[in-house]
C-alpha cells in the first residue's frame, strides 16, 4: 500500500503541471485584464503597472517565472489585493474554510449515513418517506434560499445568532453557515447511503447471514455496512473539496472570509496569480482526496487490493 | 494689470480660512452614548491600504480616516483645512499652503512640507506605478511627464519653501486645486516607516499614518478595525474610538446585516427595494444623490451611428423618468445632460426635449430616423455586464426604442472585464458606462467626451469644443471659465455621443443613532471623523 500511495503522489506532478500549464494559458487567452476597468488607465500608467507585475515580459518568460516562484512555495503577489501575497491570502481564508467545509463535512457522514440506514432498513415506511422528503428539499431548496431564509428565522426574528460575519472562529459565527453546507450534504450522502444500503440487503451473502440466524444488528453492522459504503466514499470525495473549497453561496450569504470568495473575485478581477495559486491548492486537495478515498476502498472491499 | 487684480480677488477668496475647531457642527443638546464604537459596510475589499495606489471608493473610504491631506472634506461636502490651516495662489499656477504646526504622524513625528513633497513623488514616481498617476499627476507641472518616466520625480511642481510651508505649481490654473489636495494620494506618508518596512508598511502595527484613525487590525474579505489616533491634531473633536469597516459585497447579505442590528450603517442598497425599506424605515432610510452619471455610449466610429439624428432620436424617446421612478426605482434622479446636478465648474446643461409631452418626441425622433434613412426594423447591438440592474435598464431601453421607433436592440451581457476591455477598444456599437467623479469639477465628466482622452469610449471628438474647453482651463476667472466648459458641455451633448439617463444616488438604511450625516455630501466622502452615536 505504501509504495502504491507513493506512486500516487509522484504521478500527481504531472497532473498538477498540465492543469497550471492549461490554467495558465486560458487565464491569459480570457479577454479583459487585470488593469482593465471602468476607468481606462493611460498609457503610461499601464505601462508601469505592467512592469511592476512582470507583465511586460514574453509569456513564457512569465511562466518560467511564475513556476520558479512555486518550486520555491511562492505563490506570487496578488493583483486585486494589491498589498497581499497569495501566500498570505490563502493561509487567511484555507483555515476558515477547512474549518466551515470540513465540520459539516464531518456531520453531513455521520447524520447522512445515519438517516440512510435508519430509512433503508425500514423501507417504503412513513419514516422512510419523512427522510427521503427531507433529503429532496435539501436538494431542491437552493442554498441562496435556505441560508437567507435561516438568517431571517435565527438572526433577524429570534436574534440567537449573528446574521454573519467572522470572529476568529468563535462558534456563533460558525453554527449557521455549517449548518447550511450540513443540510445540502446530508441530503446527497442520506439518498446515496439509503439507495446502496438497500441494495445490498437484497444480496445473498446478507440472505446468508439472516439464514444463520444472526441478528439485524449484526448483519447490518458487521456485514452490510461495509460494502455500502463504497458509493458514499465516492461521492465524499468531490463533496468534501466543493464543501472547502467552492462554498461561495454560503459565503456571499453569510459575509465569510473563505476561500470561495478568493476564487471568484481572484477570476473576476484577472488576478492571474491568485487565481493560479488556488488552483493549484484545489489540485493537491483533489488529489489528496481522491487518494484518501481510494485508500478507503481497499479497507472497505476486501476484493480491491493495491 | 489686470490679471494681477484678479489674482488678488482670488486669494481674498480662497485664504481666510482659520486653523479652529472643524469637526462636525453638532445639534445643541445632542448627547452622547456610552460607547462610541461604529460598524459600518464598506461595499468590498480595498486594493491596498497605500494612499498612493488606492483606487476604489471603498479603499479611499478608509483612508480618508487614515490619512489627512492639506485640505479635508466635510460632511456637508465642503472643503476645510486639513494639514494646511490656510492657503493661497500666488499666481495662476502657484499655489502655498500654510502647514499648522501641530499635526502630527500616529507616532508623534511632525507631519512638515517635506512630508507631502515626498508623498507627491512617490505618488507620481512610475515605480510606485499608481492608478491615478495621471489622473490626478496631469494637473501639476511636470506631472504627467514624470509619471510616463520621462523626467526625474523631483521635477514634479511640489517644493516645501520652509519646515510648514508647501508651493505647488500647476500645468494650467486650476481652480479646484484645494479641493484636489483633499485626496489622500496627494497627501503626506512617513518616509522612514516605508523605507523600513517596504511593501509591508500598510499593515496593521507597521502603518505610520496621520489621520484621525490609526489602524489595528485587517483581515482580508473580513473586516479592517481602525482607532482613534490620540496624536492627531484635532482629536478633541474625534468622538468615536473605533470604527469596523466589513466589505460586504451581497447587497441583501448588508441589509440582513444592518437589520440583525451587526452593522450600523448599509454601504449602499440593492435596486427595486427602495419603496418597501422607506415604508419599513422611513427615518433610517437616508438617499442623496452624488456626482455621477449613469449612461450609454454610442460608437461615434461605427458608421451606424454617424448621423447624429439617429444618436438624437434614440436618446430622446428615452422616458427617464419612468428608468428613474420605475425600472431603477432606487431614488435616483433622471438626466438629460453631461454635467449633473452638483457639479462644480459647469452648469448641467439639459436638452430641450426633455421637458416636451412624449408625443411630440416620438414625433420628432421619427423625422429625424426618417431623414437619416434608417427605416424601422434597423438592429443595434447593446453590449452590458451581467448585472440584474443593468439588464432592468436595458429591457427598458428596448423596450422604449421598439415601441416608439421600430428599433431593434440586441443585448448582449458579458462578464465586467470583458466589457471594460471592449469599451477601451471601442469595440460595440452601444455600451452601458457609468461614471462617478474623480474630483467636483466639470472636467472630470468632460473627459468621457474630449478628443484624445483615456476615459473617452466613445471616440466622439469635437475640436471646437475642446478649443473652448483648452480656453476655459486657462482662465483664472471662474465665472468665465465656468461659462466656458457649460457652453462647450451643451455643444458636445448637441451632438449626442452618449445617452445620459439617470445620476447617481446613494440609497443606504443608517441607524437613528449615529449623527453627523449629511445627505449633502456629492461623492460619499465621508470621514468617520464627522460621526458620532447619540445616546440611545
Amino acid at each position: 500500500m505504501w509504495s502504491y500511495t507513493l506512486r500516487r503522489i509522484l504521478s500527481a506532478i504531472p497532473t498538477m503541471l498540465v492543469v497550471i500549464t492549461v490554467c495558465y494559458l486560458l487565464l491569459h487567452a480570457t479577454p479583459g485584464g487585470p488593469f482593465d476597468s471602468d476607468r481606462k488607465v493611460s498609457a503610461a500608467v499601464l505601462a508601469n503597472l505592467e512592469a511592476k507585475y512582470h507583465l511586460d515580459l514574453p509569456l513564457w518568460q512569465q511562466y518560467l517565472l511564475y513556476l520558479k516562484g512555486l518550486l520555491q512555495g511562492d505563490l506570487g503577489a496578488s493583483f486585486r489585493y494589491a498589498d497581499w501575497t497569495v501566500n498570505d491570502l490563502v493561509a487567511a481564508a484555507l483555515p476558515i474554510s477547512l474549518s466551515i467545509g470540513g465540520i459539516a463535512m464531518l456531520l453531513s457522514v455521520v447524520i447522512g449515513v445515519g438517516l440512510g440506514i435508519f430509512a433503508a432498513l425500514r423501507q417504503n415506511s412513513v419514516v422512510d418517506h419523512f427522510v427521503m422528503l427531507l433529503g429532496n428539499m435539501g436538494s431542491a431548496f437552493p442554498s441562496f434560499v435556505l441560508g437567507p431564509v435561516m438568517i431571517i428565522i435565527f438572526a433577524i426574528a429570534l436574534k440567537w445568532l449573528p446574521a454573519g460575519g467572522w470572529h476568529d472562529f468563535e462558534v456563533r459565527f460558525m453554527i449557521l453557515p455549517i449548518a447550511l453546507l450540513t443540510i445540502i450534504n446530508v441530503s446527497t450522502i442520506g439518498r446515496v447511503m439509503r439507495g446502496s444500503l438497500i441494495e445490498v440487503m437484497h444480496s445473498n451473502f446478507i440472505r446468508t447471514a439472516r439464514a444463520k440466524g444472526l441478528p439485524t444488528r449484526v448483519v447490518v453492522m458487521r456485514h452490510a455496512l461495509k460494502p455500502a459504503l463504497l458509493p458514499v466514499v465516492s461521492v465524499m470525495g468531490p463533496l468534501a473539496i466543493s464543501s472547502i473549497t467552492a462554498a461561495l453561496i454560503t459565503e456571499t450569504v453569510f459575509s465569510l472570509p473563505g476561500l470561495g470568495k478568493l476564487i471568484v473575485n481572484g477570476a473576476g478581477n484577472r488576478d492571474y496569480t491568485l487565481v493560479l495559486g488556488l488552483v493549484v491548492l484545489i489540485t493537491v486537495l483533489t488529489v489528496t482526496l481522491n487518494l484518501l478515498v481510494d485508500l478507503a476502498y481497499a479497507w472497505l472491499d476486501p476484493k480491491i487490493r493495491y | 494689470m489686470q490679471l494681477r487684480i484678479e489674482l488678488t480677488a482670488i486669494a481674498a477668496l480662497t485664504l481666510a480660512l482659520t486653523g479652529a475647531s472643524l469637526a462636525a457642527d453638532l445639534p445643541p443638546g445632542t448627547q452622547f452614548h456610552a460607547s462610541q464604537t461604529f460598524v459600518r459596510s464598506n461595499g468590498s475589499e480595498p486594493e491596498s491600504m497605500d494612499p498612493a495606489v488606492a483606487e476604489t471608493v471603498p479603499a479611499n473610504q478608509i483612508l480618508r480616516d487614515l490619512f489627512e491631506g492639506l485640505t479635508a472634506t466635510d460632511t456637508a461636502g465642503k472643503t476645510v483645512p486639513g494639514v494646511a490651516e490656510s492657503w493661497k495662489q500666488t499666481n495662476p499656477t502657484t499655489w502655498v499652503f500654510k502647514l499648522r504646526t501641530n499635526a502630527k504622524f500616529s507616532n508623534g513625528a511632525p507631519v512638515t512640507a517635506d512630508d507631502f513633497v515626498y508623498g507627491i513623488r512617490r505618488f507620481v514616481d512610475p515605480k510606485t506605478a499608481s492608478p491615478y498617476a495621471t489622473t490626478f499627476g496631469v494637473f501639476l507641472l511636470n506631472g504627467l511627464e514624470v509619471a510616463q518616466g520621462k523626467k526625474p520625480t523631483s521635477e514634479v511642481g511640489v517644493k516645501a519653501l520652509d519646515k510648514f510651508t508647501l508651493e505647488i505649481k500647476t500645468k494650467d490654473p486650476v481652480a479646484f486645486l484645494p479641493e484636489l489636495v483633499a485626496n489622500t494620494q496627494l497627501g503626506p506618508v512617513h518616509k522612514a516607516t516605508i523605507e523600513k518596512w517596504g511593501k509591508d508598511w500598510v499593515k496593521p502595527g507597521n502603518m505610520v499614518g496621520n489621520g484621525a484613525f490609526v489602524l489595528k487590525d485587517w483581515q482580508v474579505n473580513n473586516r479592517i478595525v481602525v482607532e482613534k489616533n490620540l496624536q492627531y491634531w484635532d482629536a478633541a473633536n474625534v468622538h468615536l474610538t473605533k470604527v469596523t469597516y466589513l466589505p460586504i459585497e451581497d447587497q441583501f447579505a448588508d441589509i440582513k446585516l444592518w437589520e440583525s442590528g451587526e452593522t450600523d450603517y448599509v454601504y449602499q442598497m440593492p435596486p427595486g427595494v427602495f419603496d418597501k425599506y422607506k415604508a419599513q424605515y422611513p427615518k433610517e432610510l437616508r438617499n442623496q444623490a452624488i456626482i455621477g452619471l449613469r449612461y450609454y455610449d454610442y460608437q461615434t466610429k461605427d458608421p451606424v451611428f454617424k448621423d447624429v439624428r439617429v444618436r438624437k432620436a434614440l436618446s430622446m424617446v428615452i422616458d427617464r423618468e419612468i428608468l428613474s421612478k420605475r425600472v431603477t426605482a432606487d431614488g435616483q434622479p433622471p438626466a438629460y445632460s453631461l454635467i449633473v446636478t452638483g457639479v462644480v465648474g459647469a452648469d448641467p446643461t439639459p436638452y430641450e426635449w426633455a421637458t416636451w409631452p412624449m408625443d411630440k418626441r416620438v414625433a420628432e425622433a421619427k423625422k429625424l430616423l426618417e431623414q437619416a434613412g434608417v427605416k424601422p426594423g434597423t438592429k443595434y447591438s447593446f453590449a452590458y455586464n451581467t448585472s440584474e440592474y443593468h439588464k432592468k435598464m436595458a429591457v427598458f431601453v428596448a423596450s422604449e426604442w421598439k415601441t416608439k421607433l421600430g428599433i431593434n436592440m440586441e443585448t448582449e451581457t458579458m462578464e465586467f472585464k470583458v466589457l471594460a476591455k471592449k469599451r477601451h477598444d471601442g469595440a460595440f456599437q452601444l455600451a452601458r458606462n457609468g461614471w462617478l467623479a474623480d474630483y467636483n469639477d466639470a472636467t472630470t465628466f468632460l473627459a468621457l467626451v474630449r478628443c484624445d482622452s483615456d476615459q473617452n469610449t466613445n471616440f466622439y471628438c469635437n475640436r471646437e469644443a475642446e478649443a473652448l474647453i483648452q480656453k476655459g482651463s486657462q482662465s483664472t476667472d471662474a465665472a468665465k471659465r465656468k461659462e466656458l466648459l457649460t457652453q462647450a458641455s451643451k455643444m458636445i451633448m448637441d451632438d449626442y455621443p452618449i445617452i445620459p439617463l439617470v445620476q447617481y444616488s446613494l440609497p443606504r438604511l443608517i441607524k437613528s443613532y449615529v449623527g453627523g450625516y449629511s445627505e449633502l455630501n456629492p461623492q460619499d466622502h465621508y470621514r468617520s471623523k464627522d460621526f458620532y452615536i447619540i445616546k440611545h
